[in-house]
């Protein structure tokens, strides 16, 4: 009974984070309705950022986010501007433009092979003042890091509501991923639109990086990790749908946590798949994902 | 026409770069081929989850290969030089063979080295069989691979049933000289076939020592988490923990267990990942009184560990560890084979490998005393050693606790951990 509750804690907060990092690769999905390949090594920057901000300046790694965070807002938004646009430009005419696919799986080996280059490829892992600390409730253990991810997941994706709802660049946002021509005539400036999206995308991965290092450690190819189980969750909730990244999150979390307690861990792999199917096979755009789009 | 001038520029273009490309490889091999050197194709995981064992395997052989360099080259071949070739294997299978054949085909290697991880291994060994180029293994354990019949592969390192042999004899050692009673055994490896090997030789000894076994538990060795696996060792509650981990995840196991306050009477672990530096550096006092078999240490008593250590060291700024030292003398195993061969003819290779008894010079750091193969291409003396991590100030270390023989004076086997 005991591990029961304790899997489902721990299933609900790895998920959690694991939402996070998936709410980023939807945002930039729904908006330039381009599939991110380079969201791993996207979090992957954002982790060496958060290690070496923690490292270097001996601070905390959530203090560290004042830092992380704008600078990864910057690393994506010149991606996305540099990178991106000028294929994007070249294909405005095609409404799901394919070779940006190949663009950002070149700009994900590139990112890897030159973060191999320059730090190695030993594992790091820093000793934070939160590392290994635990809450204690009765027979009950809360890991005090994964907790932390969960409560910046709450606040991350409600503040990435309020932005979206509310301000006027998070309603241009909405417009160009509507309708990217009729917000243009709207004087909407897309490709602007579009590095913020890109640049918020890439932003959220600033946080879980410094949400994951207390507990995770660091290598070049440490996003290849978690890219597979983003993808899987975002398409399990819905391309596109922030509710649906978080909660497809919980659920990757959650029968990974709990799978373990019935088989042995290397048939949980099969279950998240063969859930996901499942849920393709009777929802097609995914839990929140509408019939339209988004 | 927009098109058809496109896919002239574009033809053009990659005619020209063809062009240059083999113009640059044909000076290559021109130039190599007037140099006297032995080609030694590596292929290792330099990428991956393995990666940083691949490359302190890489880093090892690159010292050996300086030495022998340095003081000559293999002489009965006029002064030639090593050269090492390095493949990444990514520690995939499919890699590894298809790296192989390149390897022999185009790179004209006269012998074969690798692959760390036992599944890449298992089939490149089976490519270097076919081609008939001799094929040294310094570190996969798995017992297969020199049990297949092959004349060309000859294996450094102990077998994996040596090592489950010598944990399990370990324990009744302990159980004898302490007192303890351990009764109840779990199993947590990586799902690999470095894993599930061990897995195999260590349940029958289990039953033959009369353990229960009360958890079995494969796992994906690039699992983001591993609490639900921590969870289910605290659950079964086994008196005895054997583990085989790559590196990453002996490190998140390591500390989750710490964590979720899994408490076990033994925890023993079988090299690969937790003898690797990193794990030490990574995992500190929540590793402590950990056991794990190796087959070599820093603080074992023999001629030339502490010069060939220390210039590791400031090279790289970490110790050896088993594993790199097995590479380290693989080289000095191949140059003296090529010294007797004196020849670049595979098959006379061959011979002289299967002929090896080196027991002496720079190379032989390791903790036995001769490398010698046994008609499979074993190597029939590699010996075992168990440490035990302490804390010595503030960092981890590893501390040669059994056989009594090999033991870190001044040490005493902490035994059930605390």
């Amino acid at each position: 009974m005991d591990t029961i509750l304790q899997g489902i804690v721990n299933g609900t907060l790895i998920g959690s984070i694991y939402g996070l990092a998936a709410l980023g690769l939807t945002l930039i999905f729904g908006v330039i309705k381009v599939i991110n390949f380079a969201h791993g090594s996207c979090l992957m920057v954002g982790m060496y950022a958060a290690y070496w901000a923690v490292k270097l300046l001996g601070i905390h790694p959530y203090l560290a986010m004042v830092i992380v965070v704008p600078a990864l807002f910057f690393f994506g938004y010149l991606m996305q501007d540099i990178v991106i646009k000028p294929v994007l430009k070249a294909q405005s005419d095609v409404r799901e433009p394919t070779e940006v696919i190949i663009v950002t799986t070149g700009v994900w080996y590139i990112l890897d092979n030159v973060t191999l280059m320059i730090f190695g490829a030993e594992y790091r892992v820093i000793q934070t003042s939160i590392s290994g600390k635990i809450f204690e409730l009765g027979d009950l253990i809360i890991s005090k890091p994964k907790f932390y991810g969960f409560i910046a997941t709450i606040v991350v994706s409600l503040a990435l509501v309020w932005f979206l709802k509310y301000t006027k660049m998070g309603k241009s946002i909405r417009a160009a991923s509507l309708d990217r021509e009729a917000a243009s005539l709207m004087g909407i400036n897309q490709y602007r639109v579009y590095n913020i999206a890109f640049g918020i995308g890439t932003a959220i991965m600033g946080v879980v990086g410094c949400a994951l290092i207390p507990f995770y450690y660091v290598f070049p190819t440490v996003g290849v990790i978690f890219d597979v189980k983003c993808f899987i969750i975002v398409v399990l909730g819905g391309l596109g749908s922030i509710p649906g990244a978080l909660i497809g999150g919980v659920i990757v979390g959650l029968i990974e946590s709990m799978g373990a307690q019935f088989m042995t861990s290397t048939w949980t792999e099969l279950i998240v798949y063969v859930v996901f199917l499942a849920v393709l096979f009777v929802k097609p755009a995914g839990l929140f994902g509408s019939k339209l789009d988004w | 026409m927009k098109r058809t001038s496109l896919w002239r520029n574009g033809f053009f273009g990659v005619a020209a770069l063809l062009f240059a490309v083999v113009m640059a490889v044909s000076a290559g091999t021109a130039i190599a081929a007037k140099e006297n050197v032995v080609k030694i194709g590596n292929i290792i995981p330099l990428s991956g989850p393995s990666a940083s064992v691949g490359v302190q395997n890489q880093y090892a052989c690159d010292l050996a290969t300086e030495m022998i360099n340095n003081a000559g080259g293999i002489k009965s071949l006029g002064g030639a030089k090593l050269v090492n070739i390095y493949v990444d294997s990514k520690s995939d299978p499919t890699v590894g063979v298809s790296s192989a054949e390149q390897l022999i085909n185009n790179d004209k290697v006269n012998i074969l080295s690798g692959c760390w991880n036992s599944a890449v291994t298992y089939p490149t060994t089976q490519v270097a069989e076919k081609y008939g180029i001799p094929f040294i293994v310094p570190v996969s354990v798995r017992n297969t691979i020199t049990e297949r019949g092959f004349k060309y592969i000859f294996r450094i390192a102990a077998k994996d049933a040596w090592w489950a042999r010598d944990q399990f004899k370990f324990l009744d050692d302990m159980q004898k000289s302490r007192n303890v009673s351990l009764k109840t055994i779990a199993f947590v490896y990586e799902n690999g076939d470095w894993g599930v090997g061990m897995a195999e030789q260590w349940k029958p000894l289990a039953a033959q020592y009369g353990y229960k076994i009360v958890l079995d538990e494969p796992y994906p060795s690039t699992s983001s988490d591993l609490t639900p696996v921590a969870l289910k060792i605290k659950k079964a509650n086994p008196d005895v923990l054997l583990l085989t981990s790559n590196a990453s995840d002996a490190i998140l196991l390591n500390n989750t267990m710490a964590e979720m306050k899994v408490k076990v009477k033994a925890i023993v672990g079988t090299g690969g990942g937790h003898a690797d530096p990193m794990f030490r550096k990574n995992c500190g006092k929540n590793a402590e009184y950990m056991f794990d078999v190796v087959e070599w240490e820093t603080d074992l008593g023999k001629a030339g560990i502490p010069e060939v250590n220390a210039e590791f060291k400031k090279r790289h700024g970490y110790d050896l560890a088993g594993e790199s030292v097995d590479a380290f003398a693989s080289v000095f195993v191949i140059a003296d084979a090529l010294e007797r061969a004196a020849s670049l003819d595979p098959k006379k290779i061959r011979d002289a490998l299967a002929k090896t008894k080196l027991c002496s010079g720079p190379g032989m750091i390791v903790s036995y005393d001769c490398v010698e193969f046994d008609e499979t291409g074993q190597n029939k003396n590699a010996g075992i050693v168990m440490v035990q991590y302490r804390m010595i100030g503030d960092s981890l270390e590893r501390v040669s606790v059994w056989p009594e023989s090999a033991a870190r004076k001044g040490f005493k086997t902490v035994f059930p951990m605390p």
